[in-house]
């Protein structure tokens, strides 16, 4: 078991977005589309205590993703090395997941038409190699490793340095996407960065509405059904054509 | 034997008692319900539910879709491998079977397709009532059915739900499979798509009970194999059915009883009429 993980050292990122063109030369992200992003947050405040800071973010691979939670197909599911991952072939482009995605991190290919997402550049790991964005990163803002490995960078940034997670009310799904840097600019980003309430279609809506009517229709019928089965093998065949 | 008076029956507006002539007459006489192409659609479509239920009940995966539990949607993924396999060959007999269905009623618009919905997408007062009084019945009450059409009105009912399951199901399939339009409607697709089998199957419950379990109804699953039902069956429950198949059949055979004679006349072969 492996626990993939990036820590992002905001104090270094100079929001020049180096892993974000990266990203789609890479991964041949549509334009006007992107897996990434370096957002920048504030300033907040009055002149001359003015504070802001570089929000850069990714798929936070959650633990407990709540887009898994809605995909009707399974298309979307967590690797044995803590990936959220999309099986394309899988999915059907519905786009339940992306809304329920709080931090915005999935989007509709527009060509494809299934979700794409960013995949901690699986293909690129498995081959040994550092995630895109981590290799470009000038600043050396991003590292990349196993939270279960105990001799890691990220296991130590984590757990001995306090990198923490972009959490925020009920957005707390256990992201493996850490954050560390000047205390004051790493509280802003958690308490500004842009969170999106899980969102919910109306489509989603009438289904929990119509998926219990239909179990009890369908339970009623058969239920009916049995009682009628069993009513008739109690009584016997009736007389011939009466 | 040929003694029984079938216009006795043929005047009254509901069944009546029959004599034991009548009821051995009903009994091995007997109608054409089902044509061949019908039959075999009928079948095909059956087998086709049979595999997309199967293999769509293990396609729904998700806390907030899915109502099979794990362990099936597990060894339905197992049995096609993938779960991208599973998801293959849903969709290629999906398509094979809307192909299959609209071919089938568009050839058979004239023949097939609209009799049948003129025929059962239209429930009249005795409809109405018979609903009301099989309900009463179920409920213990004796009481008397009105006489029925082709297709009962339960079976209406059903041919009703399955057609326009069939309908959604293909339409919201097609869009799910090729991911056509916009993420909404994918997303509405799918509801529709779920709503669809499950209403389909809420009635395929009775129906296959009807057909297959219990005893009144096996002249109905013999029709659908033969073709044909016999009267007696028909006559008791299919009243308003068998009174216009049977005066079909009797003025065809009067038509043509008529025209035999007429050129029997003119080929001189009727020597009585002549003497006249
Ligand atoms: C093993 C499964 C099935 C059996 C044994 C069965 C049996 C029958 C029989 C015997 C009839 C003839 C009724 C009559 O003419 O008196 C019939 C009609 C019909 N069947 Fe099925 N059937 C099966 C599955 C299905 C399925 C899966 C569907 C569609 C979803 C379906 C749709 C219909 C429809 C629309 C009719 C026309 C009459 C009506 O609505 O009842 N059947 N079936």
């Amino acid at each position: 078991m492996a626990r993939y993980a990036m820590v992002l050292n905001i104090d270094r990122c100079v929001d020049c977005k180096a892993c974000v063109i990266a990203c789609k030369a890479e991964w041949n992200v549509p334009e006007g589309y992107s897996r990434d992003w370096v957002k920048e947050i504030g300033p907040v405040g009055e002149f001359p205590n003015l504070k802001s800071a570089v929000y850069p973010g990714l798929c936070m691979h959650c633990e407990d993703p709540p887009c898994i939670k809605v995909c009707p197909s399974g298309a979307t599911y967590k690797d044995e090395k803590g990936r959220v991952l999309v099986d394309q072939e899988l999915c059907i482009g519905c786009g339940y997941c992306a809304d329920a995605c709080p931090y915005g991190a999935r989007y509709i290919h527009p060509d494809l038409g299934v979700v794409d997402k960013c995949t901690f550049c699986q293909p690129r790991v498995d081959a040994g190699l550092e995630p895109a964005c981590v290799e470009t990163c000038i600043a050396e803002a991003r590292i990349f490793g196993d939270l279960d490995d105990p001799d890691s960078e990220v296991y130590r940034l984590v757990y001995k340095e306090g990198a923490v997670p972009l959490h925020r009310g009920e957005v707390n799904y256990g992201a493996s996407v850490f954050y560390m840097g000047e205390k004051e600019q790493v509280e802003l980003l958690l308490e500004k960065a842009p969170l999106r309430k899980t969102r919910f279609s109306t489509a989603g809506t009438v289904w929990r509405i119509f998926r219990p009517l239909l179990g009890v229709a369908a339970g009623l019928s058969f239920l009916g059904v049995t009682v009628a089965a069993i009513y008739q093998l109690i009584k016997g065949e009736p007389k011939i054509e009466e | 034997m040929q003694q029984v008076n079938i216009e006795r029956l043929l005047k009254q507006d509901k069944p009546v008692p029959l004599s034991p002539e009548e009821k051995e007459y009903l009994r091995t006489h007997y109608l054409k319900k089902h044509d061949v192409i019908p039959k075999w659609t009928h079948w095909f479509n059956a087998a086709v539910w049979g595999f997309q239920l199967f293999t769509g009940s293990a396609l729904i995966n998700s806390t907030l879709f899915k109502f099979m539990p794990d362990w099936w949607i597990n060894m339905v993924s197992e049995l096609f491998g993938t779960r991208a396999n599973l998801l293959k060959y849903h969709i290629l007999v999906g398509i094979i079977w809307s192909v299959v269905l609209v071919v089938n009623y568009l050839f058979g618009i004239k023949n097939y397709t609209i009799p049948f919905i003129r025929r059962n997408f239209v429930l009249d007062r005795d409809d109405i009532l018979w609903l009301i009084n099989r309900g009463l019945g179920i409920l213990g009450m004796k009481v008397e059915l009105p006489p029925q059409g082709e297709y009962n009105a339960g079976q209406k009912l059903f041919a009703m739900v399955a057609i326009g399951g069939i309908i959604i199901l293909i339409i919201t399939g097609f869009i799910m499979s090729f991911h056509i339009g916009s993420a909404e409607t994918v997303k509405w697709a799918i509801v529709f798509h779920f709503i669809a089998a499950g209403g389909v199957v809420a009635g395929l419950f009775v129906h296959i009970f009807m057909a297959a379990v219990l005893w009144e109804e096996h002249p109905s699953l013999a029709s659908m194999i033969t073709g044909k039902v016999n009267e007696l069956y028909a006559y008791h429950n299919h009243f308003k059915w068998w009174k216009e198949m049977k005066k079909l059949e009797l003025e065809v055979r009067e038509r043509e009883r008529k025209e035999y004679e007429e050129k029997a006349k003119e080929m001189g072969l009727l020597p009585e009429e002549e003497n006249n």
